[in-house]
């Protein structure tokens, strides 16, 4: 039985190979033909399959009794549901940046963590697509969000922020899954090539769908690959934006104002990132990948949740001056409500996990230490679903007529819900371990020094990083 | 090639003193020139001094339209030195190989922050001596006329104004000059010292030009109308800096080139990045001017709809839809082949078309606080940008003379050069 | 693709050739190769890499493909169908009211017009790719070759196919030998391999298709047609609550309704009104004259009176009681018949006893509806109290006025 640490841990251990390439390959795909993994995974899977539990039988006991069962009530009547698809849908952005935008940037470095990333938005937003589908009361009558032609002659109201989430989310899922899908093909031909048993080879060779590595068929991929590079790039702007529209769109004080779209953006990035690194680190120990995914990638992580937080602060920044600019007193009372209300403990909460706590990123020995990483991650991660409280609850528990005002108190059905949702994403992400190529094996060699031809005049210049430091 | 190579023996006979082996690079390109950019000094300084003197004239008659005709320019030349400063300061702090080779005429243009602090005083020196003809926040009465305007007049304010310009100015002009300065020390150095120090200071530097940039434009263009408000005015305005910077630094190389200088440095894979950033902004303010303008029109509150009624009305509703389709949906359509954006040509033109729209978002912008009817298009418009863009254009060249156009000290200079698009 | 004329595999032994396959062990080496190749005038070739070689598109004279238009066209098929579709559905369909926006509102649509063209575009790039690779091609003679697997992993490999027009066994083979390639090899085609599709397989995609069809096909046939089944209740005690509707059976009692009268002789607490004076503004039958005794015309009554005429009253009769409050100004402007409120300035109104006016507000009068569900008794009296004193803002004698207020009116 192989145990959680151990030289016979399948993981472990140098990469068989003689060239660098070869090595590379075997790091990652190791990993997918290992037969068995060891115990640490399957305790792994054990507990995310118990959360998974724990969420489908808190939504079936919703879908049954009725929304009661969680602890909306005027007037906080959006409570965790909401928090939780907008905190989910946020973790999925990172993913995307990281294949989409990163490599229109030409950020080489990416190539270690995009496969990775990706997975984990196609998780994310499977999450948070639960959400919308259950908390409508009635969740076996979706299709009235759908423009499906009907007896009643209904149509889905599409000036209605609520319903531009279905066709950004519904097209943001299917993209990540088209450009995760199609940036698996190479790997999987290469674990196809590598199989030993006839189930391997067959499924394997399903999915890669006969890739051969044909340079007239890289040619095509390529350009496919950057024009969803490009296209990703603004519909990820696009999605959180029209998340953000939800709230925007309205006339409550402290939800309609300008700044959401752009701010919801970096406030996802922010957090996906930090989901991100959170993942990286346990995962790149015990997966032997840390040859692949090294201290620079998570610094560089690191470096754009710093940046992404300053973004994120600078828009807190915004609202609040410019509430006080307005003179609209129900404005200043939101943010004085947020400071000082009944969810002071939420909101300091916050400003303690997203402004104050990430600037330990400024200094390099923070950025590169594994443990630090993972515990801003974490840290932000916490921040991140306080502020989508924060921002829902307080607006909401305190309107404009007082006589509305109360205070939301979640049941134990929402908790078990946000929890059980780690479950879905932690039981998927665990399965995509095991058995995908966890790391993009062909982009990380185009992405090594060998893979440039010696062009004569060109040198030897290379894809060199600038001094490390700083 | 052999067509620069002509013209560079042709500068070089015309000024051996300069030019002559000084300005060649060790890749065996001119970097350095100082006749073209002296002509071009003397006659864009002298059209320019000329326009600002008949504009100052002219406002002489019409103080309250020389001031508004003035503002636009005044923020449409800011914007490119702003967006200039950003730049730099940006590809110090992401570490940007591609952009090495370009990086000196972003910090020439970008140091031009210090004539800009000079040429704000039109618009500075009138509200400080009271005059409220372009904001209305001078005249502390006006202030009292509501209790909104009574509130926000601790802000809105002359003295806090003064200062706040004084910051403004005084950040702007430091940074830029530092991040030239430091360039040109490195040229001589040849060592990484400069690249390590600057890319330290970029992370904080970025956040001073982001908060500066935003209340900048709270001040000068929000205000205007002070009842009425936006969060996102600032990320607006950034939005126009890097579509002006982007296209200015198209124009800067194009001319260069022509001229010789920068030949064999600049590539067409460097401009296909530039029309890459233009396309991509282009996008970017789109996405901001839709934002800001959707939501307000959503929620319809009338606190907030009045701006965009104002530019939804009579004469300015024809600009509004300019703006969607000369400001976005045109850019969109010309620079999203890849061939234009490797196209010399057609990326002059994407940048002077960018340059123009961007002047007629400042003016749609700035306008219709007090020409409610429609775009009263007056000479003093001509005349201020004309002037404006003269001494702007004047006082780059006159600092980029004789000195090197390219950062070679750069250590990364070499993959710069090499550089290849995908 | 091997060209396949029999049904049935023969000898892998007798295969022809299919091409000559040369293995690198760098990308240099593969370029240089191939500039070669594409020198020598070949068409019917291909290099195999593991990763995207940088240069090998040059290197072998590989034209861009004409994807990105195909995308583009996509693109412009979203965005259209966006638009038609929330214009049709929003505007011509089905038009409802909501929020005051326009039926076709261009602002809100954006989005999903963004999201279509995006969605259009991407599975264009994607499919179209896959389509223009010739992917899934399940079989290839270079599925025989050993060695061919290393290229998904690090090796790169050239193959020029016999069905080249340049293709000379000698000469062909002779130049590849000239790029020193780590191993040169023939290619023969395939022969162990059918090119059909396996019968199990066209069976079960037969299968599948017909049961995913199922589904469609009950969903027609239930909209088509009409059972005379129960509806089924996943959720039972949401669809039968244990309550009873108002208009619904209770068989409870004998007459069967849900709806019931007060028991005879009873009366609500609080719902006894028996005093006329206070509830319906009638003294001995007539209008009353004065107020009730509960009822004491105070400043503060005055100022209760004034705060509910503007809530409840102004909308219509106006702030000035003069009948233009913004509802008359709305309806007015949309015509269909509308009715100007009652000036209660006028003199009739002026005119009638205090109990009359109280009426009127509980009652409601031609197209005003009653206000006494809405409004107390108290507060209705507040309100005809100060409907007195707005009457009388305006009939006033200077005569009435005491010697301050006239200073006042100064």
């Amino acid at each position: 039985m192989a145990t959680l640490w151990s030289e016979t841990n399948p993981y472990l251990g140098a990469p068989k190979g003689d060239t660098d390439f070869a090595r590379i390959t075997d790091n990652v795909a190791r990993v997918a033909e290992a037969a068995k993994p060891p115990m640490g995974w399957y305790i792994a899977f054990a507990i995310a399959l118990t959360m998974l539990t724990g969420f489908g039988a808190s939504l079936a006991w919703v879908s049954w009794t009725g929304i009661g069962a969680w602890g909306n009530m005027h007037p906080v009547a959006w409570g965790f549901p909401i928090v939780n698809f907008v905190f989910w849908v946020g973790i999925g952005h990172a993913g995307t940046l990281i294949s989409a935008i990163l490599f229109l940037l030409r950020q080489t470095w990416r190539t270690a963590i995009n496969r990775f990333a990706e997975a984990m938005t196609i998780f994310a937003v499977i999450c948070a697509g639960v959400f919308p589908g259950v908390h409508i009361g009635r969740p076996w009558m979706p299709y009235y969000m759908f423009p499906i032609p009907n007896q009643m002659n209904m149509w889905p109201q599409f000036r209605s922020p609520l319903e531009w989430d279905i066709f950004a989310v519904g097209t943001y899922f299917t993209i990540s899954l088209l450009f995760w899908f199609m940036g698996m093909i190479p790997d999987f031909a290469t674990l196809r090539d590598r199989a030993t048993t006839t189930p391997r080879r067959l499924i394997y060779g399903i999915v890669a769908m006969g890739w051969r590595g044909s340079s007239r068929q890289w040619h095509r991929y390529e350009r496919a690959y950057l024009l969803l590079a490009a296209l990703a790039t603004p519909l990820v702007l696009s999605v959180h934006s029209v998340v953000s529209f939800d709230f925007a769109t309205s006339q409550a004080p402290g939800w309609h104002t300008t700044i959401f779209p752009p701010y919801f953006v970096a406030g996802a990035i922010f957090g996906g990132f930090a989901m991100v690194v959170t993942l990286a680190v346990p995962a790149r120990q015990f997966f032997g990948l840390k040859r692949l995914i090294e201290i620079r990638h998570l610094e560089l992580m690191n470096k754009v949740i710093l940046a992404t937080g300053m973004m994120v602060g600078y828009a807190y920044g915004m609202e609040f001056f410019i509430a006080w600019y307005s003179g609209n007193p129900y404005e200043v009372f939101v943010f004085v409500n947020r400071a000082f209300g009944p969810y002071a403990w939420a909101y300091w909460t916050m400003i303690a996990c997203n402004v104050l706590i990430p600037q330990l990123h400024w200094f390099q020995k923070v950025r590169t230490n594994v443990w630090c990483t993972l515990a801003i991650g974490v840290v932000i991660n916490v921040g991140m679903w306080f502020e989508r409280f924060v921002i829902i609850c307080t607006s909401m528990s305190r309107d404009f007529m007082p006589a509305n005002w109360g205070y939301f108190v979640p049941s134990t059905i929402d908790y078990l819900t946000l929890g059980g949702s780690f479950g879905l994403f932690f039981t998927l992400f665990l399965l995509f371990c095991r058995f995908l190529p966890m790391v993009a094996i062909a982009e990380v060699k185009g992405a090594h020094r060998d893979a440039h031809a010696n062009h004569g005049g060109h040198g030897g210049h290379d894809h060199s990083h600038a001094p490390e430091t700083a | 090639m052999a067509d620069s190579n002509s013209r560079d023996k042709k500068s070089k006979s015309q000024h051996p003193a300069k030019g002559s082996g000084h300005g060649t690079s060790s890749w065996g390109d001119v970097i350095r020139n100082s006749s073209d950019t002296h002509r071009l000094f003397v006659f864009a300084g002298g059209i320019g001094g000329v326009a600002l003197l008949l504009s100052v004239a002219l406002g002489m008659g019409d103080f309250k339209r020389f001031q508004y005709s003035y503002l636009v320019a005044f923020m449409w030349t800011l914007s490119i030195s702003l967006g200039g400063l950003w730049w730099v300061t940006l590809q110090h702090l992401v570490n940007a190989k591609w952009s090495i080779v370009v990086r000196r005429v972003g910090e020439l243009i970008a140091a031009n922050l210090g004539l800009l602090a000079i040429l704000s005083l039109p618009i500075v020196v009138p509200a400080v001596l009271g005059n409220s003809d372009l904001y209305v926040w001078v005249d502390s009465h006006r202030m009292q006329e509501n209790h909104v305007l009574h509130q926000k007049s601790a802000y809105l304010n002359v003295p806090f104004f003064a200062i706040r310009v004084v910051v403004y100015f005084g950040f702007w002009f430091l940074l830029s000059q530092h991040l030239l300065k430091s360039s040109l020390k490195q040229d001589s150095e040849k060592a990484d010292t400069q690249t390590v120090r600057l890319r330290r200071l970029a992370g904080p530097a970025m956040m001073g030009v982001a908060l500066t940039l935003t209340f900048a434009a709270i001040d000068f263009l929000m205000s205007l109308n002070p009842m009425w408000f936006s969060t996102i005015f600032g990320v607006y305005y950034l939005a126009g800096c890097v579509l002006a910077i982007h296209a200015s630094l198209a124009l800067t190389l194009l001319w260069l080139q022509k001229r010789g200088v920068l030949v064999k440095t600049v590539s067409q894979e460097h401009f296909h990045d530039i029309g890459k950033m233009m396309f991509a902004f282009t996008i970017f303010w789109a996405y901001i001017a839709f934002s800001q303008f959707m939501l307000i029109w959503y929620a319809n509150i009338p606190e907030e709809t009045h701006w965009y009624l104002l530019r939804a009305e009579n004469g300015w509703l024809k600009v509004t839809w300019f703006q969607l389709i000369g400001h976005f949906i045109l850019p969109f359509a010309f620079l999203l082949s890849r061939h234009m954006k490797r196209s010399r040509t057609a990326l002059a033109l994407g940048a002077l078309w960018v340059l123009f729209v961007h002047y007629v978002d400042m003016y749609w912008l700035v306008m219709p606080t007090t020409f409610v009817e429609g775009p009263e298009v007056h000479i003093l418009d001509l005349t201020c940008w004309v002037g404006l863009t003269g001494v702007f254009v004047a006082a780059v060249a006159y600092r980029a003379r004789g000195l090197n156009l390219v950062a070679v000290g750069d250590p990364r200079l070499e993959t710069s050069l090499a550089f290849e698009n995908v | 693709m091997s060209e396949m004329h029999h049904k049935k595999p023969e000898s892998q032994e007798d295969a022809p050739l299919f091409g000559l396959l040369a293995e690198y062990n760098t990308p240099s080496e593969l370029i240089l190769a191939s500039q070669k190749v594409r020198d020598a005038g070949f068409t019917r070739w291909d290099t195999f890499t593991p990763f995207p070689v940088h240069g090998i598109d040059r290197a072998m004279g590989i034209k861009m493909t004409r994807l990105p238009w195909l995308v583009l066209g996509a693109a412009l098929a979203g965005l259209s169908l966006a638009i038609w579709l929330q214009w049709w559905t929003n505007a011509v369909d089905y038009p409802w009211i909501i929020s005051g926006k326009p039926f076709w509102s261009l602002p809100a649509n954006v989005p999903i017009m963004f999201e279509l063209t995006v969605l259009f575009a991407g599975i264009t790039a994607m499919v179209g790719m896959l389509v223009m690779n010739g992917l899934p091609e399940p079989a290839h003679p270079l599925d025989l070759k050993r060695r061919f697997a290393r290229a998904t992993d690090d090796k790169f490999f050239l193959l020029v196919e016999t069905r080249d027009p340049r293709f000379d066994e000698v000469l062909t083979r002779s130049l590849l030998e000239k790029s020193h390639p780590a191993a040169l090899e023939d290619v023969p085609e395939d022969r162990t391999t059918s090119a059909q599709i396996p019968t199990g397989l066209i069976y079960g995609l037969i299968v599948l298709t017909a049961i995913a069809v199922v589904p469609f096909a009950l969903f027609a046939k239930a909209r088509t047609t009409k059972s005379r089944n129960t509806r089924i209740h996943a959720i039972a005690d949401m669809d039968s609550q244990p309550k009873f509707k108002t208009q619904r059976e209770n068989l409870i009692f004998a007459d069967g309704r849900s709806m019931r009268d007060p028991v005879a002789g009873t009366v609500a607490q609080g719902q006894l009104r028996d005093d006329d004076a206070l509830y319906l503004g009638k003294v001995n039958g007539a209008w009353a004259r004065t107020f009730p005794s509960q009822v004491t015309p105070t400043a503060e009554l005055m100022d209760r009176g004034e705060q509910r005429f503007g809530i409840y009253c102004a909308p219509c009769h106006g702030q000035s009681g003069e009948g233009d409050g913004m509802v008359h100004l709305r309806a007015s402007k949309l015509g269909q018949g509308w009715v100007q409120p009652s000036n209660i300035h006028q003199q009739y109104i002026r005119e009638q006893p205090v109990g009359q006016l109280f009426n009127t507000i509980t009652h409601g009068i031609r197209s005003m509806p009653a206000y006494g569900p809405q409004i107390s008794a108290e507060d209705r009296w507040a309100i005809v109290l100060y409907l007195r004193a707005l009457e009388k803002s305006r009939a006033a004698n200077l005569g009435e006025l005491t010697a301050e207020q006239r200073q006042n009116l100064k």
